[in-house]
């Protein structure tokens, strides 16, 4: 238990470490002139911040759905949080909106993403609570809906409008800076929290709602707290970045195999885990071609869906 | 050099295979791409042109003609219901099944082949000859090719300045290697810091950027750029350019290879030189 803990901590903590000092050029900490500085400083260091805090909702995120969906292919972006926050941050992009200087975006993509969170809190309500099978089909259906949207407003956009809001939902780091960390990480540690504190009752509900109730939970209740806190944790990362698929989806299954499902293991491991990786596909994505620089999404699922095989092919998993 | 005179070989060789025949005056153009039609408004042939894309905004007459789609789904059903003689279409614009979808049904085309600022003169030669306005062609090229000499010509700088033309802060997107605004970079005798990289239009790398530390930065105009551009200038405060002042904010005329790009280049050079 506690190597894992180790682990855990150890690995996002080295992760972030070489993804300041490496990159396009390797900087040498201990012998930095103003230049090196200022780019260690202020375009990596908040860049890999930022990476940490999205791939931190994103895991502890995807945990938390599997569970209260009870469905395994759950991730955050299925309840159509991210077609929501993608919609209204390209209707932004492509109409040019400015009212918020270089926050506008980010403000757009989060409002759209609470937007649709409630929503589809609205449709899964029924008779006094939150219903798993509503909350997904809900999702679904409104993800579907947005995502035509969004692919009506670029078909009609200019090919220059589309393709910069195709790189903006694809993922783009690279215009991380301090000012938007503190928010990212209000909503995103609140969220985490706010899930963690509620995990033992997670854990509760993965067995069925009559079984967490007579383990004294109130199903509605634990499933409208954790729910709010996916929303939180969702929408602070698509608006800080974009949309980063495999993440919120897989990592959750990759930490399984290893600290098995006990939900107060299994939210912390994911968050920082996820964080990691998406660090560390960051690192790669704005490395490999230097000076260009790849979206960190893809890069994201080419490193992570192999070893998500090979995981899969090795381990004995899920009893299957 | 060499590279000019390959590329003018293939485009003489291309320009022979297109399907619309020298000489013969099309009287229903359609225009598949923003900077055709400019061109074609330029050769006198607005009056001629039946169908634009939806992008198609300069002349403001222009804007009136009737649109058949965007540029790379234009609608096939849209442009054969106006009866063109010659569709004009460009070779990186518009998708190449498209193209031979439209020979297929016996509906001629016209291929404009020049991507690059020194291909345009000949470009425009070609697209004349074929439109069976040779003279006017003749022209319009001439006068390109005076104004680019002209430039190639005028004392260059005695230091090479390190110079980024920005084509939009976030995410970073720009001018690179092969782009227009390359060549009239290249045109001035000036360094664009981004001309090794893959592509035209890259994204760009931030650090990069202060890396290289360039002495002059160009940002295209547009509705809110200022504003948008403001948190990137903010992060490149350390920057030359930032620091004293010399970034500029220039109009879109190099992003289309069109005669107005010549005045593109004009404005480039005229901040470039200190004439502003």
């Amino acid at each position: 238990m506690k190597t894992r803990f180790f682990i855990i901590i150890f690995v996002p903590l080295v992760v972030f470490g070489s993804s300041l000092v490496l990159g396009p050029k390797i900087i040498n900490p201990f012998g930095m002139d103003e230049t090196s500085r200022e780019i260690l400083f202020s375009i990596r260091a908040p860049r890999s911040v930022v990476a940490l805090l999205m791939g931190m909702a994103l895991g502890a995120s995807g945990a938390v759905l599997q569970g209260i969906l009870r469905n395994p292919l759950a991730d955050p972006y299925i309840l159509g949080i991210s077609s929501g926050a993608s919609l209204s941050a390209a209707i932004g992009i492509v109409a040019g909106l400015t009212f918020l200087g270089a926050f506008t975006i980010p403000v757009l993509a989060f409002g759209g993403a609470i937007f649709t969170g409630s929503l589809v809190g609205v449709i899964g309500w029924k008779r006094g609570g939150l219903w798993p099978e509503r909350l997904l089909l809900g999702g679904v259906g409104l993800s579907f809906l947005f995502s035509a949207l969004l692919m009506l407003m670029l078909s009609v956009s200019s090919d220059e409008g589309l393709r910069r809001a195709t790189l903006w939902i694809f993922g783009d780091l690279s215009m991380s800076d301090w000012s938007r960390i503190p928010y990212g990480l209000i909503f995103v540690l609140g969220g985490m929290l706010l899930s963690m504190v509620r995990a033992k009752a997670l854990n509760a509900l993965i067995l069925g709602d009559e079984m967490a109730h007579s383990l004294g939970f109130t199903p509605h209740t634990e499933r409208f707290v954790l729910f709010v806190s996916v929303g939180l944790m969702t929408s602070a990362s698509v608006s800080l970045g974009g949309m980063i698929g495999f993440i919120g989806l897989l990592v959750p299954h990759m930490i399984r195999f290893f600290t098995g499902s006990d939900n107060r293991m299994l939210i912390p491991a994911s968050a920082f885990m996820g964080g990691a990786l998406l660090c560390a596909a960051d690192l790669v994505s704005r490395s490999i071609m230097p000076p260009m620089e790849l979206p960190a999404g893809v890069v994201t699922a080419i490193i992570g869906s192999p070893y998500f095989l090979y995981l899969l092919r090795r381990k004995n998993v899920l009893g299957l | 050099m060499k590279k000019t005179l390959l590329s003018l070989t293939l485009i003489v060789c291309c320009s022979f295979s297109s399907s619309a025949h020298a000489g013969e005056t099309p009287q229903r153009i359609i225009s598949l791409a923003p900077n055709m039609t400019e061109i074609l408004f330029a050769l006198g042939l607005g009056n001629r042109i039946v169908g634009v894309t939806s992008f198609c905004d300069f002349p403001d007459e222009a804007k009136i003609k009737p649109e058949v789609g965007g540029m790379s789904n234009p609608s096939l059903e849209a442009v054969i219901s106006l009866k063109p003689d010659v569709v004009v279409m460009t070779i990186d614009g518009n998708p190449r099944e498209f193209e031979e979808r439209l020979r297929s049904l016996g509906i001629k085309t016209y291929v404009f082949r020049a991507r690059r600022l020194w291909e345009l003169p000949h470009g425009i030669r070609d697209l004349g000859t074929a439109l069976g306005v040779k003279e006017k062609a003749d022209l319009l090229a001439g006068e390109i090719e005076n104004m680019l000499a002209k430039f190639r010509t005028a004392g260059k700088p005695a230091q090479k300045k390190k110079v980024l033309f920005i084509i939009w802060p976030e995410p970073l997107i720009v001018a690179g290697r092969g782009s227009i605004t390359d060549d009239a970079f290249a045109l001035l005798g000036e360094k664009n810091i981004s001309d090794d990289s893959g592509t035209s239009y890259p994204k760009y790398s931030i650090e990069e950027i202060i890396r290289r530390a360039p002495d002059v930065i160009f940002i295209g105009r547009g509705k809110g750029m200022e504003e948008v551009s403001e948190g990137l200038l903010q992060r490149l405060k350390s920057v030359p350019a930032v620091k004293n002042g010399r970034v500029f904010y220039v109009s879109d005329y190099l992003y289309r290879l069109t005669p107005r790009t010549v005045k593109g280049v004009e404005e480039l050079a005229r901040y470039l030189r200190g004439q502003y």
